[in-house]
């Protein structure tokens, strides 16, 4: 019954780490997609600048901030220790030159991407032999473990099909699949790794955000399930060309989805907090947001549409759901492991401030209706090709990031 | 007993969960304060939710806390899940500083 202090805190040198690169990656990643907004809005979206800022974004930024929130979360979500941190501080420098290096390979020099890739991917690999490692070492394995498991495993697969493509473009390995790997890399990367994701440590979050309690966990294997066997009827339609597979795939995701946004609406109702703070608020509108963009996925297919709307789907699915959940969790865990580092030995010995009093939120709402704004035109600017429009709604997302990693630099000053 | 028990108590309202802002004792955290012995505490708490973020904060802001009553030396802190907090035990006072939150 008893049970003494776990003593699961990770050192905060290593989480830190990982999100200081990535808001560099961030802001990088969008000053690029802003210099090439001209090609996108000709929806060219296969050279190499797209390709650096895409993999900038998303593995500079995206994949370095989970890695970073998981090396803090997955030792308190699962009340299990990192298995190794000395080894997470080799796995942070291997993934960094891995990361700067690819990026800059596809800019530069596309087919010489190989080397890098394969740093890349050592580093990635480190990252999940660490939580496999943990993970392994949790008591009671449950449902979140196998959202994350299956989520790491996805992120395996995405690497591995990468590393795929780049050969196939300088040895033609494999030429005659390029089409469906290359789409199984972006469905893995996307859906399979970061949604996974999000829906498993949202578990942990949304109620412990809202401090809900009675709530029933038993719509969660059906999200899992659901949604996975989207994941896997839509790689098949990939290989086999079949239409048909596609809708189900596509009506799988959505399905999935849905019963998530439906178990999270049951989480939240049965909340004690009644009033929930911004930045939580927009990760639940992310949520949403990612509701409307499996939909549009989904009517796409049915009409037959989704290889014209493939580019706009996939960058609004990346901005408004994956991003929009990682910027409103990132303003409440940079907080949380800045006053864990500052003040967590100093409680109870003197007053010490609230996580509340860490984070400006006064610049929560400009930040978020800025992202929000910017989102929207960007994707508008995509339907009716005007680069003004791009612009402003790309500015708009450029100077978000950057007041963004303000706002998180500015917790460190508290 | 009972008087040094009700100022381990009182005391223990200066120490706050930093997500919700509100002290522990009001929370309903604490579920048993037992001095076994001359100059030793024995706290049995739990947290809001397994997987707290703030499980070692708060577990050791408590024996700090504790600790640094004249009264006590040594302040073992344990922590259980049985049974699970629900809002019930909250007092008035942090029920109306969560509404209000």
């Amino acid at each position: 019954m008893f049970q003494h202090s776990s003593g699961n805190e990770t050192n905060i040198k290593l989480p830190f780490s990982f999100i200081g690169f990535s808001m560099l990656a961030l802001i990088l990643s969008q000053l690029l997609i802003l210099l090439n907004g001209d090609l996108l809005i000709s929806g060219v979206f296969r050279l190499p600048a797209i390709w650096s800022a895409a993999h900038l974004f998303v593995l500079g930024w995206a994949l370095m901030v989970a890695m970073g929130a998981m090396y803090q979360l997955v030792p308190v979500a699962f009340l299990t220790p990192i298995w190794n941190e000395k080894f997470g501080f080799w796995q942070l420098a291997i993934t960094t030159a891995g990361i700067v290096s690819f990026s800059a390979a596809l800019y530069l020099r596309p087919q010489d991407a190989l080397i890098p890739g394969i740093l890349t991917l050592l580093g990635i690999l480190m990252f999940i032999f660490q939580m496999f490692m943990t993970l392994k070492s949790q008591a009671k394995p449950n449902i979140l473990t196998l959202f994350v498991g299956t989520a790491l495993f996805s992120l395996l697969a995405t690497i591995s099909l990468g590393i795929t493509l780049v050969m196939s473009m300088k040895t033609g390995f494999a030429s005659e699949y390029y089409q469906a790997i290359f789409k199984t890399h972006i469905l893995l990367g996307t859906v399979g790794w970061f949604s996974l994701l999000i829906f498993g440590f949202s578990y942990k979050m949304v109620p412990m955000f809202s401090l809900s309690h009675g709530y029933p966990m038993k719509p969660a294997p059906y999200v899992f399930a659901i949604y996975f066997a989207g994941i896997i009827i839509l790689i098949a339609s990939f290989m086999t060309g079949s239409h048909l597979l596609e809708v189900l795939g596509t009506l799988m995701l959505f399905s999935g989805f849905m019963i998530f946004t439906w178990h999270v609406k049951m989480i939240i109702d049965k909340r004690v907090k009644k009033k929930l703070d911004r930045p939580f608020m927009f990760a639940l509108f992310a949520i949403g947001c990612g509701a409307l963009i499996h939909f549009a996925t989904f009517a796409g297919s049915a009409a037959n549409l989704l290889s014209k709307m493939a580019g706009p789907i996939i960058l609004l699915y990346l901005i408004a759901w994956i991003a929009f959940s990682i910027i409103g969790y990132l303003y409440k865990i940079v907080p949380f492991l800045w006053w864990t580092h500052k003040y967590s030995k100093e409680i109870g010995k003197k007053k010490v401030p609230a996580l509340k009093d860490m984070m400006d939120e006064k610049l929560a709402l400009p930040l978020f209706l800025m992202f929000t704004a910017g989102t929207t035109l960007l994707f508008l600017s995509f339907i009716i090709k005007l680069m003004p429009i791009f612009y402003v709604g790309q500015g708009l997302i450029v100077i978000g990031a950057v007041l963004f990693s303000y706002i998180i630099a500015k917790v460190v000053t508290i | 007993m009972t008087e040094l028990k009700d100022k381990i108590r009182g005391n223990l309202k200066t120490v706050i969960d930093p997500e919700l802002n509100i002290n522990v004792v009001d929370l309903g955290l604490i579920y048993e304060i037992d001095v076994p012995e001359p100059r030793t505490a024995r706290i049995l708490m739990t947290l809001t939710t397994p997987g707290c973020p703030l499980h070692d904060s708060i577990a050791s802001g408590i024996k700090y806390c504790v600790q640094g009553m004249e009264e006590i030396d040594h302040a073992d802190v344990q922590l259980t899940w049985e049974p699970a907090w629900t809002p019930d035990r909250m007092t008035e006072d942090g029920k109306r500083l969560l509404q209000g939150f």
